[in-house]
């Protein structure tokens, strides 16, 4: 066990401050509409805590650390991507100007006053599919890291993702957004310091230029065929496009439409106060997601360095050797805060997911079948039922499914089931008169056949024989996209106009 | 071109340091601040449609 008194109370301390600012707010939850958008009255620095909290999970810092574990610094391209993207939409309010104007509570509300009513039952199902999916993998991923840093029994990995996710439902189901606003601010305040300190730490402890060579040196000894098998690099560890373009010009798509499309961004333009602060929102978070890739993936390459020169733990792969490393470097106290900082990480991202997939679930799934309407009692009810129900599936997914390949991969491949097909819509929807409800349904269903088509086959398949993300990705765009523009132009259907 | 991109990624990853170092100061003052301004108007909405009924 590697924390002392100093450490856990520190995590004690953290957690109480969080159950209490998270439970107090639901005071203020009067209907659905405080409870799944806080009632819009969102400004820009809270979003921006939000955002920044909810989109750095524990999860995104376990993927980012193994990219910079296997890929070096190279591993943070995609944060570049990202953060590129979120600026570029920040700044000229592409797709979210429009989505926030409109005054929607989801996405797929916006489909049902552009396309009909089915659309958006349709999309609201992809949403929640491809999101729900999406999201399984986090709590082991969060698992596997708190066992490997605190030196917990691998046997407790379960019963920590229970209690972790006890104390996000009891928040998150009592306050909702409004709730998950303060814990993510909270959260952000902890997850920095966290972030900070061990980022100083590990530079401290091996030396700037001791990284660098370290990392040639593993490259060099790839080449050569003389590196460990265990410590085989997968790609150049500073040129991005040493081994291929396609997946960097994959990246730039996918960066755009999930910026754009993914639900738990959206929830934080939805919740600002107008299409002006959603639109500052992304354009200051913008840089934060380059860290969000870099400064994981920093630790990641140190562990690699460090595991280089003293040899690799005989049951320490290249996600868990972050984890693993860093528990050999920090000092008592400082590694309570770490912990603290990464529960932080796993519990808003957790709070955020939960919350944005239930209200998808409520507003877009159930509210268009229900004939008669419902008190404000019920609806808030029935969306409270659903966080919590998505929290139990969750437990019992997260435990059992195994994760194929690389996890950042996985992660982008199952979002994929709707990024295309939802980004098409939007993008049609918002921006070509002529798309109709033929166009939208033809997207939908092609766009998530390459994701699936990925999942299915290579679930049979050995590594080297296993479709490429990039293709499987692109694929996935091209097809909806196709889908949209064969769909409409096939007939001429009555649309119902812009939003 | 290897050592122009280990420069590029040196700046890259000090420059999150800093950005992150910077937020953490400035997202707590603000922050904190806008919260207790969400909670004055979510009470006086409570109030008001108490006063209303």
């Amino acid at each position: 066990m590697n924390l002392t008194p100093i450490d856990w109370t520190i995590i004690v301390v953290y957690l109480a401050g969080c159950m209490t600012a998270g439970s107090w707010m639901r005071r203020f939850v009067h209907g659905v509409e405080d409870f799944a958008i806080a009632g819009r009255e969102m400004d820009v620095n809270l979003g921006i805590a939000s955002l920044a909290a909810t989109e750095l999970g524990l999860v995104t810092i376990m993927y980012t650390a193994q990219l910079g574990f296997t890929k070096g610094f190279a591993g943070a391209t995609i944060g570049v991507i990202m953060a590129a993207a979120m600026f570029f939409v920040g700044r000229t309010g592409f797709i979210i100007g429009p989505l926030r104007a409109a005054g929607v509570m989801t996405i797929p509300e916006l489909f049902e006053r552009r396309f009909s009513k089915r659309v958006r039952w349709f999309a609201g199902l992809f949403v929640v599919l491809g999101g729900v999916l999406n999201m399984g993998i986090f709590l082991r991923l969060g698992g596997e890291f708190l066992v490997h840093a605190t030196g917990l029994p691998p046997g407790y990995l379960e019963w920590t993702m229970t209690a972790l996710l006890g104390a996000v439902l009891i928040y998150t189901v009592l306050g909702g957004m409004l709730s998950v606003l303060v814990t993510d601010y909270l959260q952000f305040i902890v997850m920095g310091l966290g972030i900070v300190l061990t980022s100083i730490l590990v530079i401290g402890h091996l030396g700037w230029s001791e990284i660098v060579e370290g990392l040639s040196a593993g490259w060099a000894a790839t080449e050569a065929g003389a590196a460990p098998e265990r410590l085989k690099m997968a790609g150049h560890p500073f040129n991005p496009v040493h081994a291929s373009w396609g997946y960097i010009a994959w990246q730039i798509i996918f960066q755009v439409a999930a910026v754009t499309t993914w639900q738990t961004n959206v929830a934080r333009v939805l919740a600002a106060k107008d299409a002006h602060t959603a639109k500052r929102v992304y354009q200051r978070t913008a840089f934060y997601f380059v860290g969000r890739f870099a400064l994981p993936g920093l630790w990641g390459a140190a562990a690699f360095v460090f595991f280089s020169k003293h040899g690799m733990p005989a049951d320490v792969d290249s996600l868990t050797a972050m984890p693993t490393y860093l528990a050999m470097i920090l000092p008592a106290g400082l590694i309570g805060i770490v912990i603290a900082a990464m529960l932080a990480a796993e519990m808003s991202t957790d709070s955020g997911y939960l919350l944005t997939w239930a209200t998808v679930i409520y507003n877009d799934l159930i509210m268009p079948c229900v004939k008669r309407p419902l008190s404000a009692k019920a609806r808030l009810f029935i969306t409270r039922s659903l966080v919590l129900a998505i929290g139990v599936f969750l437990l019992f997914y997260g435990l059992w499914y195994q994760m194929p390949g690389n996890a950042w991969d996985y992660l982008a491949v199952t979002g994929n089931i709707y990024l295309a097909s939802v980004f098409t819509l939007l993008v049609a929807g918002l921006y070509w008169p002529r798309a109709n409800a033929r166009g939208a349904m033809a997207a939908l269903i092609l766009g998530a056949i390459g994701p699936i088509t990925f999942l299915v086959v290579n679930a049979g398949k050995e590594p080297a024989n296993q479709i490429s993300p990039e293709i499987a990705g692109f694929s996935s765009f091209a097809l909806a996209f196709l889908g949209m523009w064969l769909g409409s132009l096939s007939k001429s259907v009555e649309t119902k106009g812009q939003p | 071109m290897s050592n122009l991109l280990i420069w590029f990624w040196t700046a890259v990853i000090f420059a999150s340091l800093a950005w992150y170092g910077f937020l953490l100061f400035y997202i707590a003052a603000r922050g904190g601040k806008e919260i207790v301004q969400m909670t004055r108007v979510l009470r006086g909405r409570k109030e008001e449609e108490k006063f209303d009924k």
